[in-house]
C-alpha cells in the first residue's frame, strides 16, 4: 500500500526522503553527491542536500517543528497540517514534512501566520477529541497534550457544553497486547504506515472520509504481528495503548532504568520502567547500530512473567521426593556436601538467559574443582575450527549493516520469530533497496516475499559448487548475506551445513569489510558462554555420567532425568520454577535480567549490561553471587568479591567482554573454511526445518515467557486468528 | 480493742481463716496482691467468683476472684458481660437476680481478648503479591498400589 512514498514517486524512487541514513549510506562513493543548496530558516542559513525537506532542514539547525502524522522512519503522509510553516512568498502556509526545500527559500517557523496556523490545526483537532486526558493512559506522555500546551491558543471557541456534537467512534479488538480508543484518535496514520511499511501487515487502514474517517482493520481482525507493540509508541495520542499496562502507572510517577532485552539473541534496549518495586512495562530505547526505535512483542509484552513462577527462596528434595524451602545456609551446605562427594564428576549446562558474570564464575568453580563438563543448553558444530573461531558463531556483518544486503540467503531460519528486528531490517532492505531474498528451509511467512528454494540441505552443496541457478546471482551479487539460522547447525550434520555455508560465503564477492557468512542465534547467553569457552551441546553430560549436574538456568530439557545416572544430584540456578528447577533436587534462586547487573553478548557479538531495575524477589541474589558464595564453602574460593572484580576477570578471558556497547569483529573466514574441510560429516538429506513457524508458535519460547500470561493470552489470540475467516 | 488495733489483727486472722488457711492465704497474696475479705456474692460459668465488702470504698469494694485454672493469666477481658455492670457499679443487681437482662437463645457466649495467643486475630493483605512464586510439583505416588488404593477410596 504505502511501499511508495509520496516524494519517492514524485521523484521517480530515486530520492528517499524517510531514511536519509540509509540514502546518504547508498550514495557514498556510488552517486556523484548533488550540490548542496541554502536555504534560511528563521534567517539563520543553513546547507542542505536537494530533496530534504523543510521539517529535516529545521532540524539540523535544532529549531523543532511540531508534527503529528510525521515520523522519521516512516513514510511521509502529510495529513495532520501541524507541521504548516511559513515561506516567504508564499501566500499559504507549507506543510514543512512533506515539502522539499529550493533555494534560496526564507522559512519562517516562528511568524504570526504560522501561530496562528498552528493554533487553527490545533483547535480543529481538539474539538473532536475527547476531554478524557485524567483517565488516558498516554496523559503525561501525550503529543497531543503538550503540543497544545506549547503551540494551542489560549482560549477555546467550543461552545457544545450540551454535548451534542464531539465525534465518537467504537473501538475496535485488535488483539490482546494493543487496546484502541478510537474517539481518541486523530488520524495521523502513523499506525497504518507502520503495519504496512515495516511490520508487513497490511491490516490496518482508513473508511470513510472527512468527519467519518476511521482507522481500523474494516473487518473485525487482529493485528497479528511480532511487532505490534510499537503502534503504541507511535501513537501520539491515547488511541492505541498498551493493554496490560492499562491503568497501571503515570509516567511521572515510574523510574526508567536502561536495560537490554534477553528474549532473543538480539539484544535490544530497552527501558525498564518500575514503580513501587515491580517492573509496570518494558518499552524500547533507540539504538541505531540493533534495533533503532522498535521492540519485539515477546520483549515488550512478557515482562509479567518476571512476576510469576519464581524462585524465591533455596529448596531442597527432602526424603519424601518433595521440594522444601530451606534458608540459604542449609542449601548451600547441602549443596557443598554433594559436590565435594562428587568430587570432580561434576557437569554444567547453561540456560539461555545465563549472563556473562555467571556463566565465568560457574566455569571457574567447576575447573578448580577438576571438571571441563560446562556446556550450553543449545548444540553447535564442533568439527573443523568449531567454536574456536568466533566468526564461526557471530553475525559477522552486524544487524544494521542488513538494511545494505542486495541478496540474502537464509539456511534454516526464521527471522521474523527467531529475531523479528532483524527481519524488519531485511524486509527495510527489501522495500527500499530491492533486496532480494532467498531461503533453504520450510516455507515460511516472512512478511516479504522471498524464493523459496526448498528444503533440502543437499541444495546448500549445489549452490556451493556452482550448479545451482542462485550460485549465478550470488556471484552477482555485491553485498550478499548468507544467515545460518543457529537451529539448521544444532542437527546432526550441522557442521556440513556450516560447512557449506561458508564455502558459499567464500564463493561470493564482496569488499573486505562485508561478511557475507552470519550466524543468527535464538537465546542470548548464547555467544557469551561460547565466548568464554563453554563447550556448546549436552554430548559430554551424557558422556562422563556426572554425580552432580549443575543447571544454570537451563530449561529446555537438554538432559532429562533418564539420560542420568539414578544417583545423580541435580541443582538448579535460576530464576524461573519450570522444566529444570522441576528435575532438580536443589534449588538456588538467582535473579532474572531486570534484578542483576549483568553482561550478554547478542548474536552480533556485542557486549551490553542490564542495570538493576528492581531488586531479587524473597531470598534470591545475583547469580555470581550465589556461586562465589558456593565456592567459599567448598573452600575453592573464587577471586573476585564485587563487580569490578569480576568484570576484570570477564576482561582477562576475553576483552570484549567488557567493552560495552561495541561489537568486536571477528576474523578468519578462510582458515575457518579450510578446517571445515576436514569435517568429515556429511549433509543429511532430511528436510532443514525451524521450531518455530507461525506466530502462535512465536510467544512462548522460554521459562520467562511461558510463565507471562500475557503471552498465553497471544497465542490464543493468534489461534483463534487462524480460525477466523478473514486470516490470511 | 480497737484503739491499739488489736481488732485489725484478728480481722486479719479471721480473713486469713475465710481464705483457707495460711497457705491459701499466702497463694492468695502472690496470686492477686491483696487478701481482702468479702461477702461471695455470685459465681459465673466460668469459675469467676465475685464478691463485696462494702466496708471499703467504691471502687474496691466490689473484686473478682478469677477460676483457679487461670492461675496467673487472668486478666479484665475474662469477665463476661453480665458481671461486668455489677462489678463497676452500673448496677446493683447480680446477673441472676437482673430481670431486665435480656436472654436469647442466639446470643454468642463471652471470648476473652486472645490477642498474643495462638487464637489472635491476624490481618491479612487483600491485595494480590507482587510476586508469585514457584510451588514445586508433588512428587509423584511411589508405586502403582498407592494409586489404586486411591482409586478403591473414591
Amino acid at each position: 500500500m504505502f511501499r511508495l512514498t509520496i516524494t519517492k514517486a514524485l521523484n521517480g524512487a530515486k530520492v528517499s526522503p524517510k531514511p536519509i541514513f540509509i540514502a546518504a549510506r547508498l550514495q557514498s562513493g556510488e552517486v556523484k553527491k548533488p550540490e548542496k543548496i541554502e536555504v534560511f530558516i528563521d534567517d539563520q542559513p543553513v546547507l542542505v542536500e536537494p530533496g530534504t525537506t523543510v521539517l529535516q532542514a529545521a532540524a539540523l539547525i535544532g529549531v523543532e517543528i511540531p508534527r503529528f502524522c510525521y515520523h522519521e522512519r516512516l513514510a511521509v503522509a502529510g495529513n495532520c497540517r501541524m507541521c504548516l510553516v511559513e515561506v516567504e512568498k508564499s501566500p499559504k502556509p507549507v506543510a514543512a514534512c512533506a515539502m522539499p526545500v529550493m533555494k534560496g527559500w526564507r522559512i519562517k517557523t516562528n511568524s504570526e501566520m504560522t501561530k496562528k496556523a498552528r493554533e487553527g490545526i490545533m483547535e480543529f483537532l481538539l474539538v473532536n477529541h475527547p476531554l478524557d486526558c485524567p483517565i488516558c493512559d498516554q496523559g503525561g506522555e501525550c503529543d497531543l497534550q503538550d503540543q497544545s500546551m506549547a503551540f494551542g491558543s489560549d482560549r477555546s471557541r467550543f461552545t457544545d457544553i450540551d454535548f451534542s456534537g464531539k465525534r465518537a467512534v467504537e473501538d475496535k479488538d485488535i488483539g490482546p497486547l494493543v487496546k484502541t480508543i478510537m474517539t481518541r484518535c486523530i488520524h495521523c496514520t502513523r499506525c497504518i504506515r507502520f503495519a504496512s511499511e515495516i511490520a508487513g501487515v497490511d491490516d490496518l487502514g482508513t473508511t470513510g472520509r472527512g468527519n467519518d474517517m476511521q482507522v481500523g482493520t474494516y473487518v473485525e481482525k487482529l493485528f497479528m504481528s511480532e511487532l505490534s507493540g510499537n503502534v503504541i509508541d507511535l501513537c501520539p495520542v491515547g488511541a492505541l495503548t498498551s493493554k496490560p499496562y492499562s491503568f497501571t502507572a503515570r509516567p511521572w510517577e515510574i523510574r526508567k532504568i536502561d536495560s537490554i532485552d534477553v528474549l532473543d539473541a538480539v539484544g535490544s534496549n530497552i527501558i525498564v520502567s518500575t514503580r513501587t518495586g515491580e517492573v509496570m512495562r518494558i518499552v524500547p530505547r533507540v539504538n541505531e547500530e540493533i534495533n533503532e526505535e522498535w521492540l519485539a512483542d515477546k520483549s515488550r509484552f512478557s515482562y509479567d512473567g518476571l512476576k510469576r513462577q519464581r524462585l524465591v527462596t533455596p529448596m531442597i528434595r527432602d526424603n519424601t521426593g518433595e521440594l522444601k524451602p530451606v534458608d540459604w545456609e542449609i542449601a548451600l551446605l547441602t549443596v557443598a556436601k554433594v559436590i565435594k562427594n562428587a568430587g570432580s564428576n561434576i557437569g554444567a549446562i547453561a540456560g539461555g538467559f545465563a549472563d556473562a558474570e555467571a556463566l565465568i564464575a560457574l566455569k571457574d568453580l567447576l575447573n578448580r574443582l577438576g571438571s571441563e563438563a560446562l556446556c550450553t543448553e543449545h548444540t553447535f558444530p564442533l568439527d573443523g575450527s568449531g567454536t574456536d573461531l568466533r566468526s564461526n558463531y557471530l553475525l559477522n556483518n552486524k544487524i544494521a549493516n542488513a538494511e545494505e544486503a542486495d541478496l540474502v540467503l537464509l539456511v534454516g531460519t526464521n527471522p521474523r520469530f527467531e529475531a523479528p528486528l532483524l527481519n524488519s531490517r531485511l524486509r527495510k532492505a527489501w522495500v527500499h533497496n530491492e533486496l532480494e531474498v532467498a531461503s533453504i528451509g520450510p516455507k515460511v511467512d516472512l512478511r516479504y516475499s522471498y524464493e523459496h528454494l526448498g528444503d533440502n540441505p543437499n541444495l546448500l552443496q549445489q549452490i556451493a559448487g556452482g550448479q545451482h541457478a542462485f550460485s549465478k546471482k550470488l556471484k552477482a551479487a555485491k553485498k550478499p548475506l548468507v544467515i545460518v539460522g543457529a537451529e539448521s547447525l544444532e542437527r546432526p550434520d550441522g557442521a556440513a551445513i556450516l560447512s557449506a555455508a561458508q564455502s558459499i560465503a567464500a564463493q561470493a564477492s564482496s569488499s573486505k569489510d562485508w561478511k557475507v557468512l552470519n550466524v543468527l542465534h535464538k537465546v542470548a547467553s548464547q555467544v557469551a558462554a561460547l565466548d568464554i569457552g563453554y563447550a556448546p551441546g549436552v554430548d559430554k553430560i551424557r558422556e562422563i555420567n556426572p554425580k552432580v549436574l549443575f543447571l544454570l538456568g537451563a530449561d529446555e530439557n537438554a538432559v532429562e532425568k533418564s539420560d542420568l545416572p539414578k544417583d545423580c544430584f541435580v541443582i538448579y540456578q535460576g530464576h524461573h520454577g519450570d522444566r529444570g528447577a522441576a528435575m532438580a533436587d536443589a534449588v538456588l534462586p538467582g535473579a532474572a535480567y531486570t534484578e542483576k547487573q549483568a553482561t550478554y553478548v547478542n548474536t552480533e557479538g556485542r557486549a551490553q549490561e542490564t542495570l538493576p531495575a528492581v531488586t531479587p524477589p524473597g531470598r534470591a541474589r545475583e547469580d555470581w553471587k550465589i556461586i562465589r558464595a558456593l565456592s567459599e564453602i567448598l573452600g575453592a574460593k573464587l577471586p573476585y568479591d564485587n563487580l569490578n572484580d569480576i568484570r576484570d576477570r570477564l576482561d582477562e578471558v576475553a576483552p570484549h567482554l567488557t567493552r560495552y556497547g561495541s561489537a568486536e569483529d571477528a576474523n578468519f573466514f578462510r582458515q575457518a573454511q579450510e578446517l571445515a574441510k576436514k569435517a568429515k560429516v556429511q549433509l543429511d538429506s532430511t528436510p532443514l526445518d525451524v521450531k518455530i513457524k507461525e506466530l502462535q508458535d512465536y510467544f512462548m519460547t522460554d521459562s520467562i515467557s511461558r510463565a507471562s500470561p500475557t503471552m498465553a493470552k497471544c497465542v490464543q489470540a493468534a489461534l483463534k486468528h487462524r480460525q477466523s475467516k478473514y486470516s490470511d | 480493742m480497737s484503739y491499739f488495733g488489736i481488732d485489725r489483727f484478728f480481722d486479719f486472722l479471721k480473713t486469713v481463716k475465710a481464705t483457707g488457711g495460711v497457705r491459701s492465704a499466702l497463694y492468695k497474696l502472690y496470686r492477686m496482691d491483696s487478701l481482702r475479705p468479702g461477702v461471695l456474692v455470685g459465681c459465673d460459668k466460668y469459675g469467676n467468683k465475685y464478691y463485696e465488702n462494702r466496708h471499703y470504698f467504691l471502687g474496691r469494694d466490689r473484686w473478682i476472684e478469677y477460676a483457679p485454672h487461670y492461675a496467673l493469666e487472668y486478666d479484665g477481658s475474662q469477665v463476661p458481660a453480665e458481671w461486668f455492670g455489677w462489678l463497676h457499679h452500673r448496677t446493683d443487681l447480680p446477673p441472676e437476680k437482673d430481670c431486665s437482662r435480656p436472654k436469647y437463645k442466639w446470643m454468642s457466649d463471652h471470648t476473652e481478648n486472645l490477642s498474643g495467643t495462638p487464637g489472635q486475630y491476624m490481618p491479612y493483605s487483600t491485595t494480590t503479591p507482587k510476586i508469585h512464586a514457584w510451588v514445586p510439583p508433588k512428587a509423584p505416588p511411589q508405586d502403582e498400589d498407592d494409586e489404586n488404593k486411591k482409586k478403591e477410596c473414591k
